[in-house]
């Protein structure tokens, strides 16, 4: 075989290569990276039509970007720790709806308005458990960065978003402090009750 | 109370935790949860601390917000600036003396650098100017050295008017004041410190009475990882819970049996009895503090060895 051929032939494998891995990207579910790209990409969207779109604008947009990119039920599940087995089959229920409402909420209330801030992913790294860190940081003018962890698992093959790390302090960790703490201190119905008034303010803020 | 602010809510509040370390005061406190005391290992004298955070928040209200909503009236936005970067400028000497303690030599060089250039070209530290050549700023102080120097961080409290801090931050408290030359200014002087600092507090006092559910424990635990964030130099320990806590619920609080005994021993104690323990734990947590101090040159000599062998192991 001349070497005409041999470059030939390298180049009929490279193009297979290619297309093959064309049609791998086309094929293969979203990875964990591109979840929490995808996701603050919307975000910054939204804020920067955040004035016209208003409170109801801004929390019909985020509805589907946050419940296709974070893993609402498992996180629900969390913050109210041993709680959770406590509660019946309806509470559980009713948990998880008012939580996703209140997420999606404080989601649509702090992020409506654009400054000029921009997310980066800097990079991302699996956990020893299978799951994968992707550590990004927020820049905002005339401020300090604020770095953030996204911390993903798989569930029904896709990665979707279990806990957000913002300088440091873990959105996970609060949350499930604050929800135990008024869940023992105060019960079920008072939870869900401060949860819906958070949601209320929010919409009137 | 109403403490909404639409007027300072611009900024997005994902920079909460930078502002977390401004709560000087305890902030506010919607305090209708049932007094019933649960059990913590980080928060011994959660019940004395509540009643704390209430005070503050009552003061707050209706004494230091109205001030410090008076002087953000009265004082032009390129004053206050002005007068944050004076402040924080002084706070440098406070910064270097603790990079040293930590052996982080370059990270002094940095500091002094901006320390000269904000006190010379900077009009005495009222213009920024180091931040527009790219000289950022580190955030140190005596607590995280002590911290770094294997000093128990002790049981978490809140101070009538000072607000959140713990048995080793008291310690470290008292030290940064004093290295602070901010500190021997005259009390009207202070007093405009503090009402900036209040005043720029604002955003994410508002933040957490907007989103809390319970504003004591969400100040509690932001104030916790924010310190331990800032001791490890931004090695999150919160997030390495996460795996734990998704195991079905099963671990969710590591709770070891020592600190739990003493939860529970602090909670048969009357509110007086807390209040004397707690004053026992400050007073412990000063005892280590003399101590490490006393072997601070070895400590020094240990971190900077610690931390040249680190870089070599990265660079290979």
């Amino acid at each position: 075989m001349g070497l005409k051929n041999v470059k030939l032939v390298a180049i009929f494998i490279g193009l297979l290569l290619g297309m093959s891995n064309v049609f791998a990207a086309d094929t293969s579910v979203a990875t964990a990276k591109q979840v929490v790209d995808k996701f603050q990409s919307e975000l910054i969207a939204v804020m920067k039509n955040g004035k016209q779109l208003g409170f109801t604008g801004r929390y019909d947009k985020l509805h589907d970007s946050v419940a296709n990119s974070h893993d609402l039920n498992k996180i629900a599940r969390i913050v109210v720790g041993k709680e959770w087995e406590k509660l019946s089959e309806e509470q559980q229920k009713k948990l998880v709806d008012v939580f996703s409402r209140l997420s999606i909420a404080a989601y649509a209330h702090n992020f409506k308005e654009y400054g000029g801030e921009a997310f980066t992913i800097d990079s991302e790294e699996e956990t020893t458990r299978g799951g994968v860190v992707v550590y990004a940081h927020l820049s905002i003018p005339n401020d300090k960065d604020v770095k953030f962890e996204y911390h993903l698992k798989e569930t029904d093959k896709s990665w979707r978003i279990i806990n957000i790390v913002a300088n440091g302090v873990s959105d996970l960790a609060l949350k499930r402090s604050e929800y135990t703490s008024v869940l023992q201190r105060a019960g079920f119905d008072t939870l869900i009750a401060k949860i819906n008034e958070k949601i209320d303010n929010y919409s009137k803020l | 109370m109403n403490k909404r602010h639409s007027g300072n809510s611009k900024r997005l509040n994902t920079s909460l935790i930078a502002l977390i370390g401004a709560l000087s005061l305890g902030g506010c406190a919607t305090t209708s949860v049932e007094h019933q005391t649960i059990a913590s290992k980080d928060d011994p004298y959660e019940s004395i601390n509540r009643n704390m955070f209430t005070f503050n928040d009552t003061v707050d209200g209706y004494l230091v917000k109205p001030m410090s909503d008076t002087y953000k009236w009265v004082t032009p936005q390129f004053v206050q600036t002005g007068i944050f970067n004076f402040f924080n400028n002084l706070k440098n000497v406070d910064v270097i003396i603790n990079d040293v303690l930590q052996a982080k030599f370059a990270q002094s060089a940095e500091d002094t650098g901006r320390l000269i250039v904000n006190s010379t070209i900077g009009l005495g530290g009222l213009v920024d100017v180091a931040k527009d050549v790219g000289l950022k700023q580190n955030d140190e102080d005596f607590e995280q050295t002590l911290a770094v120097w294997g000093v128990p961080r002790g049981p978490y409290l809140v101070l009538p008017l000072l607000g959140p801090t713990t048995a080793r931050g008291i310690s470290g408290a008292v030290l940064d004041t004093a290295a602070n030359p901010a500190s021997y200014v005259g009390a009207p002087i202070q007093l405009v410190s503090w009402l900036n600092t209040r005043a720029n507090a604002q955003g994410s006092l508002d933040f957490v009475q907007e989103g809390a559910l319970d504003p004591y424990v969400f100040i509690r635990e932001g104030y916790l990882q924010t310190r331990d964030y800032l001791a490890s130099d931004g090695k999150s320990q919160a997030a390495l819970d996460v795996d734990n806590e998704l195991d079905d619920n099963k671990v969710v609080v590591k709770n070891d049996s020592a600190a739990s005994n003493k939860a529970n021993h602090t909670l048969r104690l009357s509110s007086a009895e807390q209040t004397a323990d707690s004053f026992n734990g400050v007073t412990r947590s000063f005892d280590e503090t003399t101590k490490s101090f006393e072997n601070a040159n070895n400590k020094i000599d240990e971190l900077a060895k610690q931390r040249n062998s680190n870089k070599l192991q990265k660079a290979k």
